[in-house]
């Protein structure tokens, strides 16, 4: 029998612990248990009631407010892995700056960073999203929608996203994508960036932006690219979306070709 | 030099323009073996490239005349070639050259070059080129040099010549090996290199002062091995023989299991391991070796040679750390001083580099917010918050250990044997496990304060060090009352022991008288409480459980980690090895911190337990070769490098410190407390010291205890020790003006300097004049002769001469100003060692006079 003066000696760790790792058991309750709860409460998924949310706090075919209206749902009520506002501007200035006319996003979850992507495109550019997942596509479709893109726009594509690369050039007649935005499995990133690599999908100045590369991260990815001497590619630092003290980081990459 | 370079290139220039007639067939032989190295390099062999090459050639061409010796042989070996059959002959190297049918002049000629070039070797670090000239050319100059030296020379004298280059080269290779014997002799060396060049000179520091200590404690271990330990087991009474020697008969049955040998109890408290073995006769064996007098000589030698060694160790150190100080040139300490030569490891040399520039930004940042006003209030706050926590975490700390204690203290009255292992090994467990989880909240709580790394690791190691420090005096209050304890129960067992006698005396005298006296074995006599094995015990105990701990928390806390965090990876939703456990950092502080406080313990409790120095060096050897491992295993260089040749001195200070407090409660029980009745080498006797007085008054003749007594004296030692305060208090303002003196000569310095520079501006303007004159006059030869090419190398030679004026004047100025200041420091460092010996030295007599006068008036 272990005595009590041994378990109290213990606590201190247990304190050092908290407090050094708050920001994750915050997250822990916000992402996980928070979920699980509303789960049992509502009957509803998490997309669903985000949906729900956007819905009636946003004005439809404005995607500012709806983007407003996500941002303040995931930092308040609940939590969902979105891009999050801060990454986001990072986002928003790259597209800027390239202007791609070719999009490709992996993963669109909600919606959400499908319609900061197509909020930030020049006319006549064209965004191809792919999301796996039959409801939360379902879900992100209507959210899309109520931004107010169209299909010319913003094309969501139902399917696995290694089922759907190799696909591109003959099902949709493309030839380069100019922007690639990569948010789904962190497992799917190396696989799915050396399938467009070998679609040969990616020109000289091709741009990839990969994020969560660092929490959950992406070692794999990034070690990939350490190798490869493919791109040009450095990591942006930022912060977990909607939380400030887990360290994230976007990988941008510039494919420069073989040399 | 540059001259004869000049020179030398300009002749070359004329030689090659005067023999024009001869460049149309060196050219030819040049293009032929240009051909060769295509053919060589496989490389198309199309007119254009060809051409390329040929002018890619010219232009290394005209840069080799840089180096006379070179081109010259290259005109050598060029009118060697001119006859076509050697041409064919010469296959690979181009400049080969056979000396035996060299004519003397050219000959000489070689000799001239070789020399040329041993001379540019040595003078080449002084050269304003860039580095890559530097390397090239230093590599070409030795290979031409160990190509031609052995050539030289004719006949005999060039064998002897040969003969002698070749032994000097052995020379050299026997020297650079013995040296590298001697690196290999230094215990772990290679290990510590190896370390250093992975994680840094902070972490090597670690390991070296490890080293360090465990130097000392073979020492400490050779002294009571050799003087105490030894004589009694080989000439002392044997075991069995007397009381204080034999298990007693109520734990004879136990005392050889292992659970009780590892409570160093049994047999292992009856040996000469503890105090309570000793035997109290004066002298022992046929050598009448005095074992008393030599168990208190070197119980006091062992703390004076420690304090010996650290304070001569810490003089030594500050010889070094003397000139880093300096505050008022941070970024130029940044910019020149900051990064770690001794980095071997890609890895580290990137963390260090990343270090670097954050710790640029944060000066640049400091440097900013130093001009405006921030919110002083708030991080005033947070500071005080943090140091209200970490005392409320101390008090805790402190309470939870004197709580133990007092438990311990019920459970040995209770009976030990009613209790289970974690009850009777609690004090030890709580001591480590608070020593080893406080510091990390500490850790925590200090990213409150918002310090620099700096300043929040002094703040670190000083809390810490209370935190130690509390925990070991509450344990040694907690021995004292255990102490007083053991002699109340002692007087006790006196009386009883005394009743027990008579009537034994009474039964063996009211029977037969003639009947011969009843022997009774010596494990049935009665004995007292021997409060010093008891000590003794409890510090062997304290380092064995401390150093359980320290293990189980390497194996743990570093290798189990690492495995997990390694293998894990393949299989886990985040990433394991840059995100959340990831490998630990090795804990330079705490590592630090533990060994001076393990270092304190030993000193403490070695003079009663001889066996305590033994089981220190084996703990420290053990943890060399296993926190080695563990580092290079399973550790992660540090994010933030820093530099460890400051600390050094400031973990010296620390173990000074401790070595102090621990001689303090070691020598009060020693003074204070009379050693108890039936044990130890001292039994019998009123004070532990009393041996001194013993020997003096039997074993030196009469006069010298005369003399003694009259120099211990309080007449004659109170004007003594009054001298000895005047002449620290002279030598102190002494060197007080010395340093002031110094302040006030760093001022001069600065303001020569100040003169010097400007004075050099205008050199320098003057020389740029001058170079813009020779540039103007060298553009204009060039336009003279721009078919020849060279005006090139004449210009760069005219710059490197104007330089090489500038730069010597500078390089001798800055030596002087250094050769001043490390006089000055030097003077000063002398004042303090003095001052620091004057300290230690009044110190011991103090304690000594202390003490003779007592046994005096007693």
């Amino acid at each position: 029998m272990v005595s009590p003066a041994i378990a109290l000696a213990f606590l201190p760790l247990v304190l050092t612990l908290i407090i050094r790792y708050r920001h994750y058991f915050v997250l822990f309750y916000r992402a996980v248990l928070v979920r699980i709860w509303k789960d049992c409460a509502t009957g509803l998924s998490r997309e669903e009631r985000v949906y729900q949310y956007v819905l009636t706090h946003s004005t439809p075919g404005d995607p500012d407010s709806i983007l407003e209206a996500f941002d303040f749902w995931c930092s308040k009520v609940e939590y969902i892995s979105n891009i999050g506002p801060k990454k986001g501007k990072i986002l928003d200035r790259l597209l800027m700056e390239q202007s791609p006319l070719t999009v490709l996003e992996l993963g669109s979850h909600c919606g959400y960073s499908t319609i900061r992507i197509a909020r930030a495109l020049p006319l006549g550019a064209r965004l191809y999203s792919i999301e796996m997942d039959q409801r939360n596509a379902a879900i992100a479709e209507k959210i899309i929608r109520l931004a107010g893109f169209d299909d010319d726009t913003v094309e969501l594509i139902v399917k696995p996203s290694d089922e759907v690369i190799p696909q591109m050039r003959s099902n949709y007649g493309l030839e380069r994508l100019d922007f690639v935005f990569m948010d789904h499995w962190k497992k799917c990133y190396l696989p799915d960036l050396q399938l467009l690599e070998e679609c040969g999908l990616l020109g000289k100045g091709s741009m990839i932006l990969a994020d969560n590369v660092l929490f959950p991260g992406a070692p794999k990815f990034l070690r990939y690219l350490r190798k490869c001497g493919l791109y040009e590619w450095k990591i942006h630092r930022a912060t977990l979306e909607y939380s400030r003290g887990i360290r994230d980081g976007m990988a941008e990459l510039v494919y420069q070709g073989i040399k | 030099m540059n001259k004869n370079i000049l020179t030398a290139g300009d002749k070359d220039f004329l030689e090659e323009s005067e023999n024009e007639h001869k460049k149309k067939k060196r050219d030819s032989t040049r293009e032929k073996r240009r051909r060769r190295n295509g053919r060589r390099k496989r490389s198309s062999s199309s007119a254009e490239g060809e051409k390329e090459l040929k002018e890619r050639s010219d232009y290394k061409d005209r840069e080799k005349p840089l180096c006379y010796g070179s081109m010259a042989i290259f005109n050598l070996s060029s009118e060697q070639e001119t006859s076509e059959e050697e041409d064919d002959k010469e296959t690979n190297d181009d400049d080969e050259v056979r000396p035996e049918c060299l004519s003397p002049e050219e000959l000489e000629k070689l000799k001239e070059a070789v020399e040329e070039k041993k001379k540019l070797i040595q003078s080449l670090k002084g050269k304003p080129w860039p580095m890559k000239k530097k390397l090239v050319t230093l590599r070409e100059s030795q290979e031409f040099v160990e190509k031609y030296e052995g050539a030289l020379g004719k006949g005999k004298g060039r064998k002897l010549y040969a003969y002698k280059v070749m032994m000097t080269k052995k020379w050299v290779k026997f020297q650079r090996d013995f040296e590298n014997f001697k690196t290999a002799c230094i215990p772990w060396e290679m290990k510590i290199k190896e370390i250093e060049s992975h994680f840094g000179s902070s972490v090597a520091s670690y390991f070296i002062f490890l080293r360090w200590m465990y130097g000392i404690n073979m020492i400490l271990f050779g002294l009571t091995f050799g003087l105490v330990m030894v004589p009694e087991a080989l000439m002392g009474r044997p075991y069995g023989s007397i009381p204080r020697k034999t298990v007693p008969r109520a734990e004879e049955a136990s005392a050889m299991d292992f659970a009780v040998l590892w409570d160093f109890k049994g047999y292992a408290q009856y040996s000469v391991l503890f105090y309570g073995f000793y035997n109290n006769q004066r002298a022992v064996g046929w050598l009448k070796f005095r074992m008393p007098l030599s168990y208190f000589l070197v119980g006091v030698g062992t703390v004076a040679y420690s304090y010996m060694v650290v304070i001569r160790t810490m003089a030594r150190n500050a010889n070094e750390s003397g000139i880093g100080d300096d505050n008022s040139f941070n970024f130029s300490w940044k910019m020149f001083t900051s990064w770690d030569y001794l980095i071997g490891n890609p890895e580290t040399a990137d963390n260090k580099f990343a270090s670097i520039t954050t710790s640029f930004k944060e000066a640049i940042l400091e440097e900013q917010e130093s001009r405006k006003d921030d919110n002083i209030h708030l991080t005033r706050f947070l500071r005080v918050l943090a140091n209200f926590l970490v005392l409320c975490c101390l008090a805790g700390s402190g309470y939870l250990i004197y709580f133990v204690v007092r438990r311990s203290q019920k459970f040995t009255l209770e009976g030990l044997e009613n209790h289970t292992w974690w009850e009777r090994n609690e004090v030890n467990m709580v001591m480590s496990l608070l020593g080893m989880f406080c510091p990390m909240l500490f850790d925590v709580i200090s990213t409150l304060e918002n310090y620099h790394p700096r300043v929040a690791l002094q703040w670190q190691l000083g809390r810490i060090f209370a935190l130690f420090l509390g925990n070991l005096y509450t344990f040694i209050i907690a021995l004292m009352d255990e102490i007083n304890l053991k002699r109340k129960e002692e007087t006790i067992v006196k009386f009883n022991i005394t009743t027990w006698e008579t009537s034994l005396y009474n039964s063996s005298m009211s029977g037969n008288v003639t009947a011969p006296p009843v022997t009774i074995h010596p494990a049935d006599v009665p004995r007292g409480p021997c409060w010093e094995t008891m000590v003794g015990q409890e510090f062997v105990r304290l380092i064995i459980s401390d150093t359980m701990t320290t293990y189980i928390t390497l194996l743990i806390g570093d290798f189990l980690r690492a495995v997990l965090v390694r293998f894990l990876n393949y299989c886990w939703c985040w990433d394991l090895e840059a995100g959340f456990p990831s490998y630990s950092e090795f804990d330079v502080s705490g590592n630090v911190l533990g060994l001076i406080f393990n270092q304190g313990m030993i000193w403490m409790g070695s003079f009663y337990a001889p066996c305590l120095p033994a089981l220190n060096v084996l703990r420290l050897h053990v943890s060399m070769y296993l926190q080695c491992w563990a580092v290079m295993c399973c550790n992660v260089p540090q994010e933030r490098v820093f530099k460890a040749s400051g600390s050094n001195n400031f973990y010296m200070a620390m173990l000074l410190v401790i070595l102090f407090l621990s001689t303090l409660p070691a020598i009060y029980t020693i003074v204070t407390i009379p050693p108890s009745f039936d044990c130890g080498p001292f039994s019998g006797k009123n004070r532990m010291f009393d041996v001194i007085q013993e020997t003096l008054e039997s074993d030196f003749p009469a006069w010298f205890s005369k003399v003694f007594s009259y120099a211990s004296n309080p007449g004659l030692v109170l004007p003594f020790i009054l001298l000895m305060v005047l002449a620290i208090y002279y030598l102190q303002s002494t060197s007080k003006s010395y340093k002031e003196a110094n302040v006030e000569l760093k001022k001069k310095l600065q303001m020569q300097n100040e003169e010097n520079k400007k004075k050099n501006k205008q050199a320098a303007l003057k020389a740029q004049m001058d170079l813009e004159e020779a540039r103007k006059a060298a553009t204009q030869a060039a336009e003279h002769r721009r078919n020849n090419n060279a005006s090139f190398q004449s210009q760069e030679g005219e710059i490197h001469n104007s330089y090489s004026i500038i730069i010597p004047i500078l390089i001798l100025q800055q030596q002087q100003q250094q050769l001043l200041l490390l006089l000055l420091l030097l003077l000063l460092l002398l004042v303090l060692l003095l001052l620091l010996l004057l300290i230690i030295i009044i110190l011991i007599t103090i304690i000594t006079i202390f003490s003779l006068t007592k046994c005096l008036y007693i």
